[in-house]
């Protein structure tokens, strides 16, 4: 469905030391540097498939999204969506994908979002009977009922987000590009947009590209992570392998009935938090079981989980990997 | 093709209306704006005639056909130009112009297409009541021949109008902020108030070409005012016709390129 080959992007940036003396020296000479937004990625997703993009901000993840979507034009290599070139913008490329940012908007500001609904329908093309289905499905399943023919700027963030997602879906597209869609959310309302952009994905077999910080976003929806960072693919594969890789111990979560000492915890692994009736061990895999029987045979135990790591250290841990990897790089290149 | 967009310029035009009757104000507001913005354009030609018969072979009455014209047009201008144009700068700015290029529809008529303000058909209506007024007070009416001229040369002047503005908004794609340009823009249009024929003598008559050749003000008022009058050479016509058809060619060509250099606001 998607196919990246050695995809690169690179800016052209003007840059100028601070002060007014470099300013006006600006206006006449200018020095321009380079940006590698992206650097030669490669990746191919299937139909139906739903896909992560993680990395650092300014990884790459958006301008990847927009080139993807067609609205930017690759430096290098080669971009296929469901066949087309994306930066060609074909009318039966763009009736099939869409592509929602959580921090800009669409739908028209003084009107009501109906109004947006309409005029999108206008613009698809989409045959009476089929938008009306489909707007009764999106209006049942986001519950925007009440709100779609209040005028956008009285609804509140979570509302009008639901909404985009709904103007975004008129169309029935098969690819949906999701940027951060679920940015400034309430919990209850990011777990509401997440069931309904799983079941969208399920139910019309929509190939689906996600970028979000909110690592609870990927962990329910994203079988399949995409990491990017300064421009690289850093990793591409399920998320289950990645935490394995970059996290293999697991997390021993203990709650107990009476006041432990820490020393006796830290016999059983390492003691990552202790706090009000909880501790949190690391232990390697293998060692998890005789943990385990050890914890439950000598200590106050009420309850006992066994989890990996949050997945937000995981990142920041691959993060600070990378990095680490590129000074080194950097620094054996002799000067 | 052809349905489709008239389907759809229906529902902008329809969007439109109801944004304009959203808030009673405004709607207000912006009649009675459109009422002061008549009276601004006839002031300054009742204080040039009150002291003298005519200005370069123009009376008072044929001017006013010019004034016509000029309030016609920026009725278009102020009503179907100006709200959806420069809301393309602002969708540059912001980043927003995203979506309108992720439609699948051409850009450049979904922007042009965006906004209208329906109250400044009321200058429209004041140009074509100052007509009626300019011939009563001339003493006759304008030729079938004159008027038909004068109809195909308010096309031309709409498309030229609107060609003038693409080209400017398309400079927004390179430079982001375009507003000087753009006040710019209005204040020149605003000397088409006046028969080309005054600024004769202003620098050895270069202002006259800059505004038949590189600014066309001459093409949008002064000519479709002449055609009315019966006195507009059929060679002039030609360059209307030609001219317009130029512009709107090179602002199509302009704006395609500008849209290749969009880079997107960063998220």
């Amino acid at each position: 469905m998607i196919s990246v080959h050695g995809l690169r992007k690179h800016y052209k940036v003007h840059k100028r030391p601070p002060g007014l003396k470099a300013a006006l020296r600006s206006l006449f000479h200018r020095t321009y540097t380079s940006v590698k937004a992206v650097d030669g990625i490669s990746f191919d997703i299937r139909p139906g498939e739903r896909v992560g993009f993680l990395g650092p901000n300014g990884a790459g993840k958006t301008t990847t999204l927009k080139v993807l979507s067609g609205l930017l034009h690759p430096s290098e290599g080669e971009v296929r969506v469901d066949g087309h070139v994306p930066r060609l913008r074909e009318e039966a490329f763009l009736k099939k994908i869409m592509l929602v940012m959580g921090q800009k908007q669409q739908l028209l500001w003084d009107l009501p979002p109906a109004e947006t609904f309409e005029l999108n329908r206008a613009i698809y093309d989409v045959p009476t009977l089929q938008y009306k289905q489909t707007l009764d499905e999106l209006v049942g399943l986001l519950e925007i009922g009440d709100l779609i023919g209040k005028p956008t700027r009285q609804l509140s963030l979570g509302e009008r987000m639901k909404c985009e997602l709904a103007a975004a879906l008129i169309h029935r597209p098969r690819v949906l590009f999701l940027d951060e869609p679920t940015i400034g959310l309430d919990v209850s309302m990011q777990a509401t947009m997440r069931t309904f952009i799983k079941d969208y994905n399920e139910k019309y077999g929509a190939t689906l590209i996600l970028t979000s910080h909110y690592m609870d976003d990927v962990a329910a929806l994203c079988p399949r992570v995409i990491v990017i960072d300064k421009g690289l693919l850093s990793y591409d594969g399920s998320l289950e392998a990645l935490v394995q890789r970059v996290r293999p111990e697991k997390r021993v979560v203990l709650r107990l009935s009476e006041v432990v000492d820490a020393s006796r915890l830290e016999s059983l692994g390492k003691l990552v938090t202790h706090e009000a009736g909880t501790a949190v061990l690391q232990v390697k895999q293998d060692a998890v079981n005789a943990t385990i029987s050890r914890a439950l045979s000598g200590l106050p135990v009420t309850d006992l989980t066994v989890e990996n790591a949050p997945l937000e250290e995981v990142m920041s841990e691959l993060f600070a990997e990378n990095k680490a990897r590129r000074l080194q790089a950097a620094e054996s290149v002799p000067a | 093709m052809v349905r489709r967009y008239l389907r759809l310029l229906t529902v902008q035009l329809k969007a439109s209306g109801l944004q304009a009757l959203q808030y009673r104000a405004d709607f207000f507001t912006d009649g009675f704006t459109s009422l002061c913005w008549v009276f601004t354009a006839l002031a300054p030609l009742f204080v040039v005639y009150s002291s003298r018969p005519e200005v370069e072979g123009w009376s008072f009455g044929e001017a006013l056909l010019v004034v016509g014209w000029f309030t016609l047009l920026q009725g278009i201008l102020e009503g179907a130009i100006n709200p959806s144009l420069t809301g393309v700068v602002e969708h540059i700015r912001k980043g927003t112009l995203d979506f309108v290029l992720l439609k699948p529809a051409d850009a450049q008529f979904l922007v042009s297409t965006q906004r209208f303000l329906p109250w400044r058909a009321f200058n429209v209506l004041t140009g074509l009541g100052l007509f009626i007024y300019a011939f009563l007070l001339l003493g006759r009416g304008p030729s079938p021949l004159g008027l038909l001229t004068s109809l195909l040369l308010l096309g031309t002047s709409t498309v030229l109008l609107y060609s003038l503005w693409i080209l400017t908004v398309s400079a927004a794609f390179f430079v982001v902020r375009v507003d000087n340009l753009t006040y710019l823009f209005t204040s020149i249009f605003d000397f088409a108030r006046w028969p080309s024929s005054v600024f004769k003598g202003v620098a050895k008559g270069a202002l006259t070409l800059v505004f038949t050749y590189v600014i066309p003000l001459a093409l949008m008022t002064t000519f479709p005012a002449e055609a009315m009058l019966g006195r507009l050479p059929a060679l002039s016509l030609v360059g209307a016709v030609v001219g317009s058809a130029a512009f709107a060619w090179v602002a199509r060509r302009v704006w395609i390129r500008s849209i290749g250099h969009y880079t997107s606001a960063s998220s």
